[in-house]
């Protein structure tokens, strides 16, 4: 666990997370969608937010933008080949055509990664065959799930660079890579590229690492790319994996998150837009806001700690129904420069009003503790009857 | 015999020399050597790690032990990492999936056959119990909260 646990950057984290909401500058704005968010929030006891809340409030009447461009999320696809698995195939259709659908129409759809579950080309083939049904022009970022097979050569021959930026209307879109950077960790074992891609695929598992990360290099291109933007203009930046820690033990973070926010707490309007967590998330860190985004294939559940005080949370999914807690965004840009959030979720109700039906509430009883064994690591019977409590 | 004090005493006392013989000759167990507990708590985690596998989808496992838990692709983990959102501590309950009165083994069954499409589980077998083993084990310290939906 220790490699994955990181317990000095998460007490550094909670710390910042602890602290009273920092009051968001007047140019940051909130949507009406994140507003509603935040009144209904307030109303389950959003300690965090009282601070600053009766502030956004009187901004908000001000602020019946009109949309002045939209654009789409999917991600977390997570297709199998067809013949192993139909369902998520018939999900990644319905989301794809309903982009297609949008009146009015999006600019642009961003894939935020995982098309595939383990990373096989026939996986991503069928994904690059189904986004044919979406006219629109299309960006694309990776997810683990599409690269440690072969390392990215099939994902960036299909989809091209892994990073990139974009202006367009007046926005500075920039797609991060979260992905390609973990520590080699299947050499030393003589990995098949089919056993490392199986660990990296396992959330619960320690043996890929705290893999989630930009990278030194990244990061000095990062900080060209918003240097020359500038900083009262609105940035969207789009990653897999969150870009602060909200849960590591999942790799719910990336490890130099802390680096990345360096370079973007110097702009006035950032909203970084993720996937990876497969559920309803809202954060904010100093002037940046944080939006998580569903999967179209299956939830996960909240982590036993670190859900950001400002999430309100989803509902408790029916395991029974395959379209419940799964769904794609519909995200705009407002005439104030600000984005709005609309989750497409498959079931109507998305977030929760009673603690029996909330993903929060759900945990109020949990005690978690880590996995006793990776499929590659004998137990220690002497370490798990040590073995840390996860409390929430 | 009339109850008088003095019966009454020596009632009492005989009373407790029979309870303190018998009480010995229950006590026919030896003191658990810290070896003992070690090898009770070795069988145990050695069922926690066989579920931890069974519940990731290990297939050298599931073909050791004969069951075939998914045929989807889908393992139990994929939707409960650390067996979170299982609530073991909350069986039996009504089970709205099942639609009655249902154990933590009734349910495990229904995530093999519904959302998995696997084969479900003899409700004794080894395998269900080292599944059982597993997420009670990874929810040690939640609250006992039987019928809790």
């Amino acid at each position: 666990m220790d490699k994955t646990d990181n317990r000095s950057e998460r007490l550094a984290m909670q710390k910042e997370l602890g602290a009273k909401g920092e009051r968001p500058a007047r140019s940051l704005g909130i949507s009406r969608r994140i507003f509603l968010h935040k009144s209904v929030l307030a109303g389950v006891g959003g300690a965090a937010a009282a601070g600053w809340f009766p502030f956004l409030n009187t901004i908000e009447v001000a602020q019946a933008a009109q949309t002045s461009f939209r654009f789409a999320w999917i991600s977390d696809t997570h297709m199998y080949p067809r013949e192993v698995n139909t369902r998520f195939v018939e999900k990644t259709i319905r989301a794809f055509k309903e982009v297609q659908a949008m009146n009015p129409p999006a600019d642009f759809l961003i894939i935020g990664g995982d098309i595939g579950q383990l990373g096989n080309p026939v996986e991503l083939e069928l994904g690059a065959e189904l986004l044919k049904e979406v006219k629109t022009k299309k960006v694309y970022i990776p997810g683990e799930h599409d690269w440690y097979l072969d390392m990215g050569k099939a994902w960036e021959k299909m989809f091209g660079a892994p990073y990139w930026y974009f202006d367009h209307k007046g926005v500075r879109f920039i797609g991060l890579d979260t992905i390609s950077h973990a520590k080699d960790f299947w050499t030393i074992k003589k990995m098949t590229p089919q056993e490392r891609m199986g660990h990296m695929a396992t959330l619960d598992g320690t043996v890929g690492g705290a893999w989630a990360a930009v990278g030194p290099e990244q990061l000095a291109w990062l900080d060209r790319t918003m240097s020359s933007w500038p900083k009262d203009k609105p940035v969207v930046i789009f990653s897999h994996n969150p870009l602060f820690d909200y849960y590591a033990p999942w790799n719910f973070w990336v490890r130099d998150w802390r680096e990345v926010n360096e370079i973007l707490k110097r702009h006035d309007n950032v909203t970084s837009v993720h996937g990876h967590v497969h559920q309803v998330l809202y954060h904010e860190i100093g002037k940046m806001r944080s939006i998580g985004m569903l999967a179209t294939s299956w939830p996960w559940p909240y982590a036993p700690k670190g859900v950001p005080k400002l999430t309100k949370c989803m509902v408790r999914v029916d395991p029974g129904d395959y379209f419940d807690g799964v769904g794609w965004s519909a995200l705009g840009m407002n005439s104030a420069s600000k984005v709005d959030n609309e989750y497409v979720m498959w079931r109507k109700d998305i977030y929760a009003t009673a603690t029996a039906d909330s993903g929060c509430g759900d945990n109020r009883n949990q005690v978690l503790h880590p996995r006793l064994a990776d499929a590659e690591t004998p137990p220690n019977t002497a370490d798990a009857s040590r073995a840390r409590t996860t409390e929430k | 015999m009339k109850l008088t004090r003095k019966n009454w005493i020596s009632a009492c006392g005989a009373l407790a020399v029979l309870f303190l013989v018998a009480s010995q000759a229950a006590a026919h167990k030896e003191k658990h050597t810290p070896e003992q507990l070690k090898v009770f708590e070795e069988v145990f985690l050695e069922q926690v790690r066989i579920g931890d596998l069974l519940f990731h989808g290990d297939a050298e496992t599931e073909k050791t032990m004969g069951v075939q838990l998914s045929r989807t692709g889908m393992s139990c983990a994929m939707c409960h990492p650390f067996a979170s959102d299982t609530h073991p501590h909350e069986f039996p309950k009504f089970q709205e999936q099942i639609g009655k009165f249902s154990t933590l083994r009734d349910m495990i069954n229904w995530c093999i056959e519904k959302p998995n499409e696997g084969v479900k589980l003899d409700s004794d077998s080894d395998a269900m119990k080292a599944l059982e083993a597993y997420i009670y084990w990874s929810n040690r310290g939640s609250k006992l909260e039987p019928g809790t939906h």
